[in-house]
């Protein structure tokens, strides 16, 4: 076996451990490099700090623990500028497996703030449905809703004051992992009830929202762990996105790297083949 | 019997298909009930199909069990995890925490399922790079277009990609942008041509597989 076909076939585990310690070390050791603002991303905040006082925020926290990791600084960070300009704070979530992180996520934000729950919050929790939930709540917030995740009636909670359905909303943003995520609040949602939309989403999934970015059926994007670390420095609140941005800068050259290698063996492999048939 | 099994379904399906069609356009009132309490339907069918989906899971790992089958273990754990999450549950009230003091139910679910679904998330990071090295190859033209576009973006979305070649980060934001955004608007718009294609022969009764049968 040449040394070329040997590469080609290297041990798994010798990849998984140079993946490993590309993630570890920049987490012990971070070097902190400069990061560029997206104009997706800029264009969400600049959105929100458009809104006037107690305008009403939706937030659809539609992922579960699996997409942890990515989407929820990007919440966070959305959570803590919805708050510092004393927005009206709706949250809900459209994935059942996401409704206790979600609880834990706003309640931790809420507290960091100094936010009280049914003034300046609310969870909704889930509701059954999936996206027949948005038409709902487009028709009417409190047939879709009748109690918050604590169980009181959504009638007469004083942050819910004056909304009646997703008409009264001024600014809604889905940080999905799928479906029903971003997309579905354009369809069900945005076009039919006409409020102001924004999206976050997996790194992997963002490529597939470029389409709605373009045509500005959203008004902007959140892709990833980038996307959240980008919205962390715009709020001056650095997290844990930033935070994991130098171990995601050495994971992706680690592999540039890996498949530049991968091509080099290739390619050497094929010449002495080619070699070996014409002699 | 077959104007029960057939045609009334038929029926059902072509009257409430052209109806919401229509009150989409229609801003009237009660045309907005009538949206209201089909939504509300559609909200009940899905906590029922919730159920459904729940009992055929029980059904089916109970009979792996029974019968020992290949890897009967694993219905086993799944059951245990079924039903202490179930009991958890009713006993916390499907809350995760009460008063302020987390439940058992809480417990089951930040100590379990969160970093279970994490573990699973995290482990894709190792294999995608292992795939990666295995195929990634410029196999064709085609490939070394492919191979180059990914280098790009994967450099473009990282802050060293930007501090090391300052322009990646512009070419890929290209990247997505204008090719990646044409091409998946031209895919969206096959696919959304190819829905209606399919509503409109579900709703006049050309496309009947859904009925289930597949025999007149």
């Amino acid at each position: 076996m040449t040394l070329s076909e040997r590469m080609l076939k290297i041990d798994r585990r010798i990849i998984f451990l140079v993946i490993g310690l590309c993630t570890l070390l920049p987490l012990l050791y971070p070097v902190g490099l400069p990061i560029k603002i997206s104009p997706e991303v800029r264009s969400i905040y600049e959105y929100i700090e458009s809104l006037p006082e107690r305008s009403v925020f939706l937030l659809s926290i539609d992922f579960d623990p699996a997409s942890k990791p990515e989407l929820h600084p990007q919440a966070i960070a959305l959570l803590r500028h919805a708050f510092r300009k004393n927005l009206r704070v709706v949250a809900m979530t459209l994935w059942v497996s996401g409704t206790g992180m979600a609880d834990q996520l706003l309640t931790q934000v809420a507290q960091e703030m100094g936010k009280e729950d049914g003034k300046d919050y609310v969870f909704l929790g889930w509701s059954s449905g999936g996206t027949a939930v948005i038409i709902s709540m487009g028709q009417d917030l409190y047939k879709a809703f009748p109690s918050d995740y604590g169980g009181k009636a959504t009638k007469g909670i004083p942050v819910l004051e004056g909304v009646q359905s997703l008409k009264d909303v001024a600014y809604a943003i889905s940080l999905g992992a799928g479906n029903p995520g971003v997309e579905a609040w354009y369809v069900f949602g945005k076009d039919k009830y006409k409020f102001e939309l924004g999206g976050g989403c997996t790194g992997v999934i963002a490529p597939g929202l470029y389409p709605l970015l373009r045509s500005g059926q959203i008004n902007g994007l959140i892709g990833g762990l980038r996307g959240a670390a980008e919205y962390e420095s715009l709020v001056g609140q650095k997290g844990r996105a930033v935070a994991g941005m130098d171990a995601q800068s050495a994971t992706h050259f680690a592999i540039i790297v890996l498949v530049a290698i991968c091509n080099l063996f290739y390619f050497s492999l094929r010449q002495q083949q080619g070699r070996s048939r014409q002699s | 019997m077959i104007f029960l099994r057939r045609q009334l379904p038929l029926l059902i399906t072509m009257i409430t298909g052209l109806l919401f069609a229509g009150q989409y356009y229609v801003p009237h009132p009660s045309s907005e009930l009538l949206l209201t309490s089909a939504t509300k339907w559609l909200q009940i069918i899905g906590g029922f199909a919730l159920v459904l989906g729940i009992t055929s899971l029980f059904h089916q790992h109970a009979v792996k069990i029974r019968r020992q089958e290949a890897g009967w273990g694993y219905s086993l754990v799944l059951y245990a995890g079924m039903l202490v999450t179930l009991a958890a549950g009713a006993l916390a009230k499907g809350k995760e925490s009460l008063d302020g003091a987390m439940t058992g139910f809480g417990w089951v679910y930040s100590f379990m399922l969160v970093p279970l679904q994490g573990t699973m998330f995290a482990i894709l990071a190792f294999f995608i790079a292992s795939a990666a090295y295995r195929s990634f190859r410029a196999r064709s033209r085609e490939a070394a277009v492919l191979l180059v576009a990914a280098v790009i973006v994967m450099m473009g979305r990282v802050p060293l990609g930007e501090y090391l070649i300052p322009l990646s980060g512009d070419v890929s934001q290209w990247i997505l942008n204008v090719l990646n955004a044409s091409v998946r608007r031209a895919i969206l718009i096959g696919v959304s041509l190819g829905a209606i294609a399919l509503s409109f022969k579900i709703i006049f009764g050309v496309e009947r597989s859904y009925l289930g049968g597949g025999k007149e």
